[in-house]
């Protein structure tokens, strides 16, 4: 848990600043709290807008990154410091970082009142709409008589104020957990996942018809894309266009990009449709994400891709038989991140996975037996279970990356529901295997 | 006649309050003398060590000494008095207290419909602080709402019940304002007590 502290003074000594630096340093072990400095705060002028300036963006940042922020209030006149209201207006204004952010208040004074006044004062200002900042209810930590509640190493003296002070941070601990967990968005859930890409992402093409087959080359003109010799700079490394297409299209895989919108944008065109595993034409490319699967098989897409969005899992396996004893079909769905995290779409990886396991055996000496305590049937091709958890056991595809546990029948293999693969067309079922071929 | 120093507590270049408190110096002109005077420009309150209040604070309380009152329009920001009005308060407590025993009268302008209702109530409870214990005129809201439909072209107040209003408190400070010089028992006890006062060394 990452906490932030913010003294309300910008005097050269401050007492607040002396105690926020006491709980950072005392409760290390079981916080992390960072002290914010608002010394090069200006004050609030609604007419002179520094809300861009250093400052004011210092401060921003920090709390927006905080789980929860703690204010050590002077009192001044019965109430809070000119330079922390100053402050508070700034994040009000045309900012809000504070919005929803638990707070906890604490607040030390020379007299016995221990800024009582300022910390109310202090509610009040924070719950207003501007501000919206969710303030932890009782617990008042007010420390009167300030100079002489610290020893010569600014610790504080008095044992009770310290076990008080714990027991408040301790509680605010667990109430920064539950504030954050009541901010958290609802997950839409996968019925949400728009298969028809009418949304759209920074990188989407507009005025474009998805649908058409010459997506790619409109798509390309008005892009300006860079084709042919032109040079691409890459992580790690510098190439053409060409030299990209040499590259993924001599890949012993099969590729699709389906981007964050559920657009099908991309696939290394390297076989004829009839000679893919999962067959693409040239014309689909750009298609919504509807139009490349069947309508039974959609509600299963949209969960694997909601579990891939969302986080759930980062790849998700899927074995799909149905092209002969001799082959061993697998569709791997990775989902796309960029530097920050952010969910960027799938990578559909598609392989014969069984040329590899021949060449492993060939090569050291070895065959495959039947386990008598396996409950799949692993020789057949048609007759998989698709249950990520038994299926792979080292894919991190775990049990919760399933989107719904599918009907298996054990004798037949695959049961036509437990297909979530989204790819594009390619005729249905096998009839004797029962398991769709894919899709 | 009376004079009064009306204090705009805002810094903003478009201000309602202002445009009120500069109705009032027009309308009231027969009646008292009234001195609009801003508080931007004074620096951030920072408790210097050598106890100096900046020239710009200094000549503000010496203007508020010189009147025999002080008119305070105040905003709302975030329920609560603006960081600037705070500010320029914290200057005039600070070993320096012209407002002591003073009468004060609150007004105040927003855009919205409820007038600074709550920065009024903390502005009342500012100047009740020891450091400053001005006398507030007791029981006399003035709220201006919807502040931007309420002036006209020339600056004058178009809702005439309102105007009736103000006319009536501003008449009553002039009343409070006499009150206020009987009400001296404890001026000396104030005065000597608030001399006294020095937080940073209790």
């Amino acid at each position: 848990m990452k906490l932030v502290g913010i003294a309300g003074s910008v005097a050269d000594k401050s007492y607040n600043r002396m105690l926020l630096k006491y709980i950072a340093s005392h409760f290390s072990d079981q916080v992390d709290i960072e002290l914010l400095d608002i010394n090069d705060v200006p004050l609030f002028n609604q007419s002179d807008d520094q809300t861009n300036g250093d400052a004011v963006q210092y401060l921003n940042h920090k709390i927006m990154a905080a789980d929860g922020v703690i204010i050590a209030t002077p009192e001044h006149n019965h109430t809070i410091t000119a330079s922390l209201k100053s402050v508070i207006e700034w994040l009000s204004f045309n900012i809000h970082p504070l919005s929803g952010k638990p707070v906890m208040i604490v607040g030390a004074s020379y007299y016995d009142q221990g800024s009582s006044r300022a910390q109310l004062n202090l509610r009040q200002i924070l719950e207003s709409p501007g501000v919206d900042a969710i303030v932890m209810p009782g617990n008042e930590f007010l420390l009167g008589d300030v100079k002489e509640a610290f020893d010569d190493n600014q610790n504080l003296k008095d044992d009770r104020t310290v076990s008080f002070l714990k027991e408040t941070l301790t509680k605010f601990m667990k109430f920064v957990k539950v504030i954050n967990t009541m901010n958290k968005p609802e997950d839409p859930g996968w019925e949400a996942e728009d298969l028809e890409a009418k949304g759209k992402v920074e990188t989407t093409v507009e005025g474009v018809d998805m649908h058409a087959a010459d997506w790619v080359e409109k798509a390309a003109e008005k892009t300006h894309a860079a084709e042919g010799d032109d040079y691409v700079k890459l992580d790690r490394g510098l190439l053409t266009v060409n030299q990209l297409n040499y590259f993924l299209n001599s890949m012993p895989i099969e590729l699709t990009y389906a981007d964050a919108n559920n657009q099908f944008i991309y696939y290394n065109h390297f076989l004829e449709a009839k000679d893919m595993l999962a067959s693409r034409t040239p014309g689909q490319a750009g298609n919504p994400m509807a139009d490349c699967h069947p309508k039974r098989a959609i509600p299963h897409v949209k969960q694997v891709i909601h579990m891939l969005r969302s986080g759930q899992t980062d790849m998700f396996r899927l074995p799909v038989p149905g092209m002969g004893p001799d082959k061993y079909v697998m569709h791997y769905y990775k989902a796309m991140h960029d530097a920050q995290g952010e969910y960027k779409g799938i990578n559909e990886l598609v392989l014969d996975i069984m040329p590899m396991i021949q060449y492993y055996l060939k090569h050291t000496g070895q065959m495959l037996v039947k386990d008598p305590d396996a409950d799949t049937d692993a020789v057949s091709g048609a007759s998989t279970n698709v249950k990520p958890e038994k299926t792979d056991a080292v894919s991190g595809a775990s049990s919760d990356a399933e989107p719904e546990k599918p009907t298996v029948d054990e004798v037949s293999g695959a049961s036509a529901d437990a297909e979530p693969a989204p790819k594009p067309t390619k005729p249905d079922v096998d009839e004797v295997s029962g398991a769709s071929s894919n899709s | 006649m009376h004079k009064f120093v009306a204090i705009v507590g805002t810094n903003s270049d478009n201000s309602t309050n202002r445009k009120l408190l500069q109705f009032m110096q027009k309308h009231f002109a027969a009646q008292a003398d009234i001195e609009l005077v801003e508080i931007k420009g004074l620096p951030l309150f920072n408790k210097p060590e050598n106890k100096q209040v900046p020239a710009a604070a200094q000549a503000i309380a010496d203007k508020i000494d010189q009147a025999d009152g002080v008119i305070i329009s105040t905003p709302e920001y975030d329920h609560s008095a603006p960081a600037v009005l705070m500010n320029a308060l914290e200057w005039l407590s600070y070993y320096i207290h012209p407002l002591a025993d003073k009468p004060v009268m609150i007004i105040g302008a927003s855009y919205g419909a409820l007038g600074t209702s709550r920065a009024q109530e903390h502005l009342r409870q500012i100047l009740d602080s020891p450091e400053l214990r001005a006398r507030i005129m007791p029981s006399s809201e003035f709220l201006l709402g919807h502040s931007l439909q309420a002036f006209d072209d020339d600056g004058n107040m178009i809702d005439q019940t309102k105007l009736a209003k103000l006319a009536g408190l501003f008449s009553d400070f002039e009343t409070f304002v006499e009150l206020t010089k009987k009400l001296n028992h404890a001026n000396e006890a104030n005065r000597e007590e608030i001399h006294d006062l020095d937080w940073a060394n209790l």
